[in-house]
Formats: C-alpha cells, sequence, structure tokens
C-alpha cells in the first residue's frame, strides 16, 4: 500500500534519486508541450494558445481520478500523504503577484528551470531574480509573520468546503474541465495561430471526454471517502484484535516511521 | 528550430500520472521554487553564516545540520533541468537566445525578466508554493487553498496582461 515512502520501503537516500527521475520526466514532459518558451507560456493571457491550462487541468484531473481510485482499491493511504494546510490570505495575495510575475517576467519557477537549460538567457536572469525574491522575503519575514500565518484553516478540502464527499467533487472537477477544453478551444478558434496549434482528432476527444465522465460518475456513486474510512476503521479494528490475542504491549514499530518526519517545507 | 510541440492533452495525461506516481512512492507532489529559496539560503548561509542562522526564515532550512540543499525538491529540481535538456536536445531546441517578442529589445527583456523573477520569488515563499508545488499538487488533493490561489494566479496574469503585450506580441 502506497505511500512506498512513508511505509518504508525505501529510505532518504533513494528517495533522492526518485526524486531525480520524477524530476526528470516533469522536465521533460514540460519542454515537450514547449513550456521552456515564454512566448509560449504568455500566449494564454493573449486568448491565443491556451496549451498552459490545457496541461494543468488535464494532469490534475487525471491525478485527482487516479488518487480516489487507488484509495477505493486499497493502493493508497490518503492519510500519510501529506496535504497541504490552506493559509487563504497569503495564498490570494501570493497568487496575484504570481500571476503578474508571470505575465512579467514570462515563466512560473519550473518552467525558468526549463528555459534555462535550452540555451534562454532570460530564464537564467529569471531564477537569478527568484533567488533575490526569495531573500527579500525572507528579509522581510519578521514584518511578514503575521501575515504569512493569517486565515489559517488548516487542512481542508473542497469536500469539506462545499460539504460533498470526493468522488462528486472529483466528478464536478471533470465537468468543469471539459467546459473549460470547450470554451478555450472556442476561443482559440477565434485568436489563435492555427499554424502552430496541435490538432487533435474530435472523435478521440468525444470518447475521452464520455471516459472522464464515466470515471468520474462512478467515484460519485461508489464515494471513495466512504470505503476509505471503512478500510482503515477495519484495520483498527483488526489490528486490536491481534493485541488482544498477542497480549503484546509494544507492537515492534517499523524503522523508518520513526526516521522520517513531516517537515515545513514540503510544499513547493 | 522546431516549434511544433506535442499535444498539450496528452501531456497532461502523462504529467498527470507522474504526479500520481510522485503521491504513490513519496506521498508528495512536485514543486520546485522551494529549492531556489534553499540555494539561496546556502548562499546566505555561506556569505553570513551568523545572519543566515538567525534569521528566522533561513534558519528552517538549516536545522540538523544538514546543507539545506540535501533536499528532496533540490533533486527533483536538478532532474527537471537534465529533463528540459534532454527534451530540447532531441528536438533542436538548444539555443542561446533571448526569448522575447518582437517589438522589445535585449535588455528591457532581461530587465522584465528580472523583475518578473523577483515578484515570482517573493509569491511563492509567501503562498508557500508555486505552481507546481501548490497549485498543480494542491488541485489534486483537491486542497481549498491550493484551487484558490490557482485561480488568483490566473486573475493576477490576466488583469496585467494588457500592460505587457508589448513584451510577447
Amino acid at each position: 500500500m502506497g505511500p512506498l515512502y512513508k511505509f518504508g520501503w525505501f529510505g532518504f537516500a533513494y528517495s533522492l534519486q526518485l526524486a531525480g527521475l520524477i524530476g526528470f520526466l516533469f522536465g521533460f514532459l514540460l519542454e515537450r508541450a514547449g513550456f521552456g518558451n515564454p512566448r509560449k507560456l504568455t500566449a494564454i493571457f493573449y486568448l491565443r494558445d491556451f496549451a498552459v491550462l490545457k496541461v494543468m487541468f488535464t494532469a490534475i484531473v487525471v491525478c485527482i481520478l487516479g488518487l480516489l481510485y487507488f484509495s477505493a482499491f486499497g493502493w493508497i493511504d490518503l492519510d500519510r500523504v501529506y496535504l497541504l494546510p490552506t493559509f487563504i490570505w497569503p495564498q490570494i495575495v501570493g497568487g496575484l503577484i504570481l500571476g503578474v510575475g508571470f505575465v512579467i517576467g514570462g515563466y512560473c519557477p519550473t518552467t525558468s528551470v526549463v528555459a534555462t537549460v535550452s540555451g534562454k538567457l532570460d530564464g537564467l536572469i529569471f531564477i537569478v531574480g527568484m533567488m533575490f525574491g526569495s531573500f527579500i522575503f525572507a528579509e522581510l519575514f519578521p514584518l511578514l509573520q503575521a501575515f504569512y500565518s493569517s486565515g489559517d484553516m488548516g487542512v481542508v478540502r473542497l469536500s469539506d468546503v462545499f460539504g460533498l464527499h470526493s468522488g462528486i467533487i472529483a466528478l464536478l472537477v471533470c465537468l468543469m474541465a471539459l467546459g473549460a477544453y470547450w470554451f478555450v478551444e472556442k476561443v482559440e478558434e477565434r485568436f489563435g495561430d492555427k499554424e502552430t496549434l496541435p490538432g487533435g482528432s474530435r472523435k478521440i476527444k468525444r470518447s475521452a471526454a464520455a471516459l472522464l465522465v464515466v470515471l468520474g460518475l462512478i467515484l460519485a456513486i461508489i464515494n471513495p471517502d466512504r470505503i476509505a474510512t471503512k478500510r482503515s476503521s477495519l484495520q483498527i479494528h483488526q489490528e486490536k484484535e491481534v493485541e488482544k490475542i498477542q497480549k503484546v504491549v509494544p507492537v515492534p514499530v517499523e524503522p523508518s516511521s520513526s526516521g522520517f518526519k513531516i517537515m515545513d517545507d514540503e510544499g513547493c | 528550430m522546431n516549434n511544433r510541440y506535442a499535444n498539450p492533452y496528452v501531456i497532461g495525461v502523462l504529467l498527470g500520472l507522474v504526479l500520481l506516481f510522485s503521491f504513490y512512492t513519496m506521498g508528495r507532489g512536485l514543486g520546485s521554487s522551494d529549492s531556489f529559496s534553499r540555494i539561496t539560503t546556502a548562499g546566505v548561509k555561506l556569505v553570513a553564516p551568523a545572519h543566515a542562522g538567525t534569521n528566522r526564515y533561513f534558519s528552517r532550512y538549516l536545522g540538523g545540520g544538514k546543507s539545506p540543499l540535501m533536499a528532496w525538491l533540490v533533486f527533483l529540481t536538478l532532474g527537471a533541468g537534465l529533463g528540459g535538456l534532454f527534451s530540447a536536445f532531441i528536438s533542436k531546441r538548444v539555443r542561446g537566445e533571448v526569448a522575447r517578442g518582437p517589438s522589445v529589445g535585449v535588455s528591457v527583456r532581461l530587465w522584465l525578466a528580472f523583475g518578473g523573477g523577483i515578484l515570482s520569488g517573493f509569491a511563492a515563499r509567501l503562498a508557500r508554493g508555486c505552481t507546481s508545488g501548490q497549485a498543480l499538487t494542491g488541485a489534486s488533493e483537491l486542497a481549498f487553498g491550493s484551487w484558490v490561489f490557482m485561480f488568483c494566479i490566473f486573475a493576477g496574469a490576466y488583469a496585467t496582461a494588457y500592460f505587457f503585450r508589448k513584451e510577447w506580441l
């Protein structure tokens, strides 16, 4: 059951190698999509090319479905996945500033790395700026600390906010993404450059859309949250039974679980 | 130079699978801005170790006697650089240049890249993550704040895009 690292399948040194592999695939895919090119990236803000939105939404939808199905099948314990806490005010202000930085600088942090390695000097300058920005933040941190910690809502998921279970949220996200794809393709038809926009057969798109809706609907019906809760309560129950039979107080702890602590830096 | 890029939906599906793989193996998502904060910390530590130790933000990276660079996300960012290089190389897209629109000069573009970098570096620290670590990763976990953050990126960018159209169009 995943996450493998948190169940002690491998140690810190191997996790760093894995980071290199995951990063390699990440950077490779971003460059394939053309995200080392700031004109391609910023074209979304001039309504000409929505590749940024398509890649992001598709990745998010695929990952949401994957996580919820994995959880429903008992392949991953979502309670052990590091969930980003919500600090709503700094996230709103940070998001707005990051958007402005994106338009002015032409990149977001990861894409600037991809641009730099493909030879773009402006990408490198962006990275230098980013380090300077981090420096300014750290130097001003005593002044910013109160705001940085404001709006602390803890770990809240969309399901908590809307009072719906994750399966229904996943279905709604699928529908929202499909609506967004439909809308931005209409906009691209009007403002975009047909020469550089990748095509794609209408038939495949329709089938993929139908598949997304079906996968979302199944999740909305089976309620992955309930399945996961049931499973974990069953596990706790079984563990208690085992303890009763064995009457042994200290259950041997896996070596990894003591060695790993969630640190403050798990965000980006 | 090859300007035909891959289909974004296909890349999106593959990126979603890479993200899922990261969650499955590590229990965490992607990210990169943290690496640059760590490199900055390492630099400050080199130049002024006492200052780095007393600064409340830098010092969070300096615990445990390890180098601030000995971190998962730093290796991920290194990998991203290699992966990007490999992809650009096989498509013959590695070329020294300053990417910009036709109506803007090199020095203006570089100053704007620097300014945009400063804003992004600052914003990513404030929001505890960037487009990948906060928006992509958090949204996949259905984290509320990450969704708000993602829409705020679009809002901030669309609100200012008009004023910088000469840089890109």
